[in-house]
């Protein structure tokens, strides 16, 4: 049981939202869909869905013999970009509701509910009405709600927004549950650091295009060298210093007196550490290796201007 | 897996809807409060009977032979005006003063007579009613006329219509009372359905809930199970005042008027016909209302929330018509898809009609409800992928038209 997605594009009016696209996710694997604001991995979680279709190309899923053009509803659990449940129901009311539509007898529902609302300490607020809970808890509840009838598939749009540092590793526990429960996800996020920590594979994309595609190791590998000299200078360097000796693209100026510095090909470390000595006097320097935060920083910088779009970290 | 049935997520739709507006407490607080109000009306009417106040009406200078009758004590006093006046401020000798003005021609002009009391008594109409009778007798006895004379004369022409046209029901038929019962009942359903459908749609909207209900069930299971979710409450509301006006009915008969019940005011054979008229109307109107509620996605800015009152429009036309009801006007409207539900059972209960006639108008309106039903679910789901951009009236009925 594979997801293909091959070669599809989307238009909505004048803009083109997805080109050309094409992946694949593999059954019980955590596959990440990464990129700025108006990427377009929302219409591509659309068409996923089955909300809206391709205007070429095609999506197949075969499950049981049966071929699909999108994620079929009895398989699929979702968390959507835009949030919403009942707000004057109980929270189990809406868990229970949302499972019955998904097939899940009233007992087994009510069980289920139990043990997600205990894993996210939301156990004593089963009868409370969900406006009377947090943004956060809200937000859980939600979680709860898309994989309450423990779909084949799951897609998740945004997991970790509006929870706080402990509730965010709660849901990356959560989603390695998910997964070695059998379960395929499919998410959309911003936390890079849990990107890092979950994905199996990954899809970058900007402007409807794929930038970079596969394992944190086969990206590594696409970008090249991955590693960064972060110098510490005794006194400030000016940007136009910097100008001079780097392309843009390969630096960032942390602060006045600190410089990340990204090692490609165009410099080796001789070659970086005599442009950087040539900078100022060095109080420290240091190397490491890229982060998916840094790739995915440089992969969108590189792929071209954003054309209004903005990058979150 | 979980698999589920579309006709499974359909009734979990409609329980869900119809329960979100049905609250137990409120039901029974409102029957408590009409039960209450029947009872304080019982109690005023035995309050009321066991204590029946004669009131002692001063007659200074007569002029009339006035007779006490009921209520009404008539006592001719020859006490001037004054101190009567006076007496009936601060003693309680008298509860009322009345004044003739002295006959100028007697016995034929019409008298005026001025009445005095304290304050405001809803006894004094009944007290002019009384001397109004009175007066009558009075100058039918100035005359020369019998009281059997004064019956005939006071007696008025009844008058037996007779149509060629043999379908028009007689008038002492109850098909004109039937008729305006069905039109009321339906306006009781329509408007039930109106507002809650309205908030639950644009609400569901708003809530940004419809994504997380559109990942497991399709836009067209989801609008079903609205219209069904309503449509429960319009055939409630529609139950209950039937229920209440039949008992409000039997309690004013019965309880306050001592008579005996009847209610051969409603032609009850027409029953059969208007029950599967009344439900296929509410579904029609309901499902077109869901179809405008779809397509609003902010019901604060949207131009589209009058176009939900349409569906009163063939309840209007149908009362409006129902005086001519062989006529054109009526006759086309049975048959009109959008207003057939209402004309067609008003049309029975006024004539009598082949077989043929009322199976076609139901089998029409069928078919409109399918149609508008379908479109409800396309505009839905053509609303979802606008992304909070409201269609145009072009753009709904592109979408209506086209296949689900």
């Amino acid at each position: 049981m594979e997801l293909l997605v091959n070669n599809i594009q989307k238009k909505y009016a004048n803009v083109t939202a997805i080109k050309k696209l094409s992946f694949n996710v593999q059954q019980g694997e955590i596959f990440a869909l990464l990129g700025p604001n108006g990427a377009g991995k929302s219409s591509l979680v659309r068409m996923l869905t089955g909300f809206t279709s391709p205007d070429s190309g095609d999506i197949s899923l075969t499950i049981d013999g049966e071929k699909h053009t999108s994620i079929p509803a009895y398989t699929l659990g979702y968390l959507p970009e835009d949030r919403g449940l009942y707000p004057e129901k109980t929270v189990v009311k809406n868990l229970l509701y949302f499972a019955q539509l998904n097939g899940v007898d009233k007992k087994s529902a009510l069980t289920r509910a139990k043990y997600w609302l205990e894993r996210f300490d939301l156990l004593d607020r089963i009868d409370a009405q969900l406006k009377t809970l947090s943004k956060g808890n809200q937000q859980k509840v939600q979680l709860i709600t898309a994989v309450i009838h423990q779909p084949k598939w799951v897609i998740l749009d945004e997991p970790f927004s509006g929870l706080d540092p402990v509730n965010q590793e709660k849901v990356v526990t959560f989603l390695s549950e998910l997964k070695a429960q059998g379960m395929t996800v499919i998410l959309s996020a911003h936390q890079m650091a849990m990107v890092e920590k979950l994905a199996d594979r990954m899809l970058l994309m900007n402007l409807g295009e794929a930038v970079l595609y596969g394992s944190l190791t086969d990206i590594q590998q696409q970008v090249g060298s991955t590693a960064q000299l972060n110098a510490h200078f005794a006194k400030p360097v000016t940007t136009e210093q910097l100008k001079q000796q780097f392309q843009e693209a390969d630096y960032q100026l942390l602060n006045p007196t600190t410089l990340l510095l990204n090692l490609s090909a165009q410099h080796s470390i001789n070659d970086a550490l005599s442009k950087i000595t040539a900078l100022g006097d060095l109080a420290a320097l240091h190397s490491k290796e890229m982060d998916l935060h840094q790739l995915y920083l440089n992969a969108i910088a590189n792929h071209g201007t954003l054309n209004g779009a903005s990058v979150n970290e | 897996m979980n698999k589920i049935t579309r006709k499974q997520q359909v009734w979990l739709v409609t329980s869900w809807e119809f329960m979100h507006f049905f609250k137990w407490k409120q039901e029974i607080i409102s029957k408590l409060i009409l039960i209450a109000f029947a009872l304080v009306v019982m109690l005023w009417q035995h309050i009321k009977d066991d204590q029946m106040t004669v009131y002692k009406i001063a007659v200074p200078n007569h002029v009339s032979n006035l007779q006490s009758h009921g209520q009404f004590e008539f006592i001719a006093t020859n006490k001037p005006f004054e101190e009567l006046k006076q007496q009936l401020a601060q003693e309680d000798s008298w509860d009322a003063l009345l004044v003739e003005a002295p006959a100028q021609q007697k016995d034929t002009q019409v008298k005026k007579v001025s009445i005095y009391s304290k304050d405001k008594q809803s006894w004094l109409n009944e007290l002019e009613q009384t001397l109004n009778q009175q007066y009558t007798l009075q100058y039918a006895s100035s005359l020369g006329l019998a009281s059997e004379q004064l019956a005939l004369l006071n007696q008025s022409a009844t008058f037996e219509k007779h149509y060629l046209d043999d379908t028009i029901k007689s008038e002492s038929s109850p098909g004109q009372a039937t008729a305006i019962a069905m039109l009321v009942i339906l306006s009781v359903g329509i408007f039930t359905s109106f507002g809650q459908l309205f908030v639950s749609i644009t609400g569901e909207k708003q809530q940004r809930v419809t994504e997380q209900l559109y990942a497991c069930m399709s836009p067209q299971t989801w609008i079903d199970g609205k219209i069904f979710g309503q449509m429960l409450h319009s055939v409630k509301a529609m139950f209950t005042m039937m229920i209440t006006a039949a008992l409000g009915y039997a309690f004013t008969v019965v309880v306050i008027s001592n008579k005996a019940l009847n209610f051969s005011i409603i032609d009850w054979a027409l029953l059969p016909w208007l029950i599967p008229f009344a439900l296929v109307g509410v579904y029609l109107c309901t499902a077109f209302m869901a179809a405008i509620a779809a397509a609003i996605d902010d019901p604060n800015h949207s131009a589209k929330t009058s176009i939900m009152l349409l569906p009163l429009l063939p309840m209007v036309l149908a009362f409006v018509t129902m005086d001519s009801p062989s006529g054109w006007a009526l006759s086309f409207l049975s048959f009109f898809p959008l207003t057939a539900f209402a004309a067609m059972p008003v049309k029975m209960a006024l004539i009598d009609l082949p077989l043929w006639q009322p199976l076609l108008s139901l089998t029409i309106t069928l078919l409109l409800c399918f149609w508008i039903r379908t479109s409800a679910g396309n505009l839905f789901k053509m609303g979802m992928s606008m992304y909070g951009k409201e269609p145009s009236l072009k753009d709904m009925m592109k979408w209506m038209l086209s296949k689900s």
